[in-house]
């Protein structure tokens, strides 16, 4: 690539230095052919820079310097000019390349820079997170430990079920901080099967029907969706994340909607919500983990859908509400064989 | 004579056989505890339990082995405790003879509800009695069905299917149980014949397939099948 440049930077600056020499000395017609070099040099490494240099020159030679139209040179001070333009070409290439080099370790350096800030972001988010509930959970058991037998029954048990619930969020937590590690190490290989999303659909309304019954929830998926090959339990946390991202945001009776369609050879998968929706800036930015509370189950969500060569993003719905939609590649299914008319 | 029911808890940590201990106590149930695989398997030798909980992370050796060991002369219910990541220790230890399956971290609700199952399933086996799905019901034997008291007509493989489940009922079969019972050995590996099927099976029976509340998936693992009392 860097040699077809250089050819063409040769031939445009002789055509250039052909159309000037009726005009000027031919010393000026020289810094035309210094310039082509100069140029080739921003962009190229050496070697398209010594093949304009070449080029240059013997097109310099055979145009401009007498005897015109041979290789001869009669004036052996053409041969400085020969040298002086190899020079430049490979000082200024030289120069760039080492501009470039730093650029590229600068770049390097920031993006270092941005992965330990998004680091201790997380970590301030989580001991956030792991705080409260770790406080009512010290709290409520040394309450129960020490004076539990001097409190009513009914008390009793509420502490007990706080400290129960709490321990829930605490451990969903950590389990979401060591999915989120582990993908992020690339630890995790995918058990890919044969699955159909409506039965995944189901098991996740299964295991989280008791944090969607304040919501209202409707699913609309077609008869004949085709099976997928995915990581089911994967999928399945992608889903449920979706899904309990949905109703912690918005308002209690809110209609979520889980759909799907087949579009364009990609399963669409939708969990659109009907509630206040979010600001145009915070699309792209709730899927970064450091973002509060939701952001690490949504990253999460990125990371999984991304290693099934899907794509996941959010938008908001036209009125009101917010739509987060994920792609999963379609493969062609094996088939399965028509049971006998008869059986046996 | 002890006439209680006596389960036998094969786990190292000391803070989760407390409170197994506990709460197993106050549904009535003897229990024998076993800090790890070796003694558990004298212990399920000696008490001879009614249903074994075995933790597969133990010290000493793998709960593959406690379960394959008991398997070797008692059909005794286990159910086997598992943490989250271990994904595939969970289909191993029930292709390797558990019957259910519990992830850590629990509520003690939920293990009860499984050893409850466990223990009514080992004293009267399901097959040969009619089964009940909400508004569905199967008599196997006879190879009927209805739904709503209307005949529904299920294929051969449908009702082996359903058999094999039966077999289990309220208690998880893997995906390679249900191929290799149902279409034999050579197929163990082609989960998506059971994704048909189950389909079929739910649009059959369930009254909201979308949401099935008999034929349930237990994802990436099997199926389980839940029938009224």
């Amino acid at each position: 690539m860097g040699y077809a440049w250089a050819a063409g930077a040769s031939v445009v600056a002789t055509l250039v230095a052909l159309g000037l020499d009726a005009y000027f000395h031919v010393v000026n017609v020289v810094l035309v052919y210094l310039l082509a070099v100069v140029l080739v040099a921003l962009r190229w490494p050496r070697g398209p820079v010594i093949a304009v240099a070449v080029l240059n020159v013997v097109a310099f030679n055979f145009f401009f310097i007498p005897p015109r139209g041979t290789f001869h040179v009669d004036d052996p001070q053409y041969l400085l000019t020969f040298a002086m333009m190899l020079g430049v070409g490979l000082v200024v290439s030289g120069l760039t390349e080492r501009v470039r080099a730093r650029a590229k370790a600068q770049a390097a350096l920031e993006v270092e820079a941005e992965t330990e800030r998004v680091r201790s972001a997380l970590l301030a988010s989580i001991s956030h997170d792991l705080r409260t509930p770790l406080a009512v959970i010290t709290g409520s058991a040394s309450t129960l430990a020490e004076r539990g037998e001097r409190l009513p029954p009914e008390e009793r048990t509420a502490l007990a079920q706080s400290i129960f619930q709490q321990a829930r969020d605490v451990s969903e937590l950590v389990t979401k901080v060591l999915q989120m590690t582990r993908l992020e190490a690339g630890a995790i290989r995918l058990q890919r099967d044969w699955d159909s999303l409506g039965e995944i659909a189901g098991a996740v309304l299964r295991r989280l029907r008791e944090r969607l019954a304040t919501h209202l929830m409707m699913v609309d998926l077609p008869d004949d969706l085709p099976l997928i090959r995915v990581d089911p339990a994967l999928i399945e946390q992608v889903l449920g994340n979706l899904l309990e991202n949905a109703a912690r945001h918005t308002p209690p009776r809110t209609l979520i909607r889980l759909r799907a369609q087949v579009s364009g050879g990609e399963l669409v998968v939708s969990v659109e919500d009907f509630g206040p929706g979010l600001a145009e800036g915070d699309l792209e930015r709730i899927f970064k983990k450091f973002h509060r509370g939701a952001g690490l189950g949504l990253a999460i969500c990125r990371a999984i859908v991304e290693l099934h060569k899907g794509r996941i993003w959010a938008e908001r719905l036209p009125g009101v509400g917010t739509a987060f939609r994920f792609t999963l590649p379609l493969e062609t299914p094996p088939s399965v064989p028509a049971e006998a008319a008869n059986p046996a | 004579m002890d006439s209680r029911q006596t389960i036998l808890v094969v786990e190292d940590e000391p803070e989760i056989r407390q409170f197994l201990r506990s709460s197993l106590h106050a549904e009535g149930y003897r229990v024998v505890e076993s800090p790890n695989g070796r003694r558990g398997e004298i212990d399920a030798g000696m008490h001879k339990p009614d249903l074994a909980i075995v933790d597969l992370g133990l010290p000493d050796f793998d709960g593959l082995e406690v379960i394959r060991h008991i398997r070797e002369w008692s059909p005794m219910p286990i159910i086997v405790l598992s943490a989250r990541i271990q994904e595939h220790q969970k289909i191993d230890a029930l292709d390797s003879g558990a019957d259910d399956y519990i992830t850590k971290p629990f509520g003690v609700g939920e293990l009860l509800a499984r050893v409850r199952v466990a223990l009514r399933h080992a004293v009267q086996p399901a097959s040969g009695r009619e089964l009940s799905l909400g508004s569905s019901r199967i008599n196997l034997e006879k190879r009927l069905a209805t739904k709503d008291g209307a005949d529904v007509h299920l294929t051969a493989i449908e009702f082996r299917l359903l058999a094999c489940l039966a077999k289990h009922l309220g208690m998880v079969v893997t995906h390679k149980q249900l191929l290799q019972e149902v279409w034999g050995p050579t197929h163990v590996e082609h989960t998506h014949y059971l994704r048909v099927y189950m389909k079929q099976l739910r649009e059959k029976l369930e009254p909201d397939p979308v949401r099935p509340r008999h034929l349930l998936t237990e994802t990436g693992v099997g199926y389980r099948l839940v029938a009224d009392d």
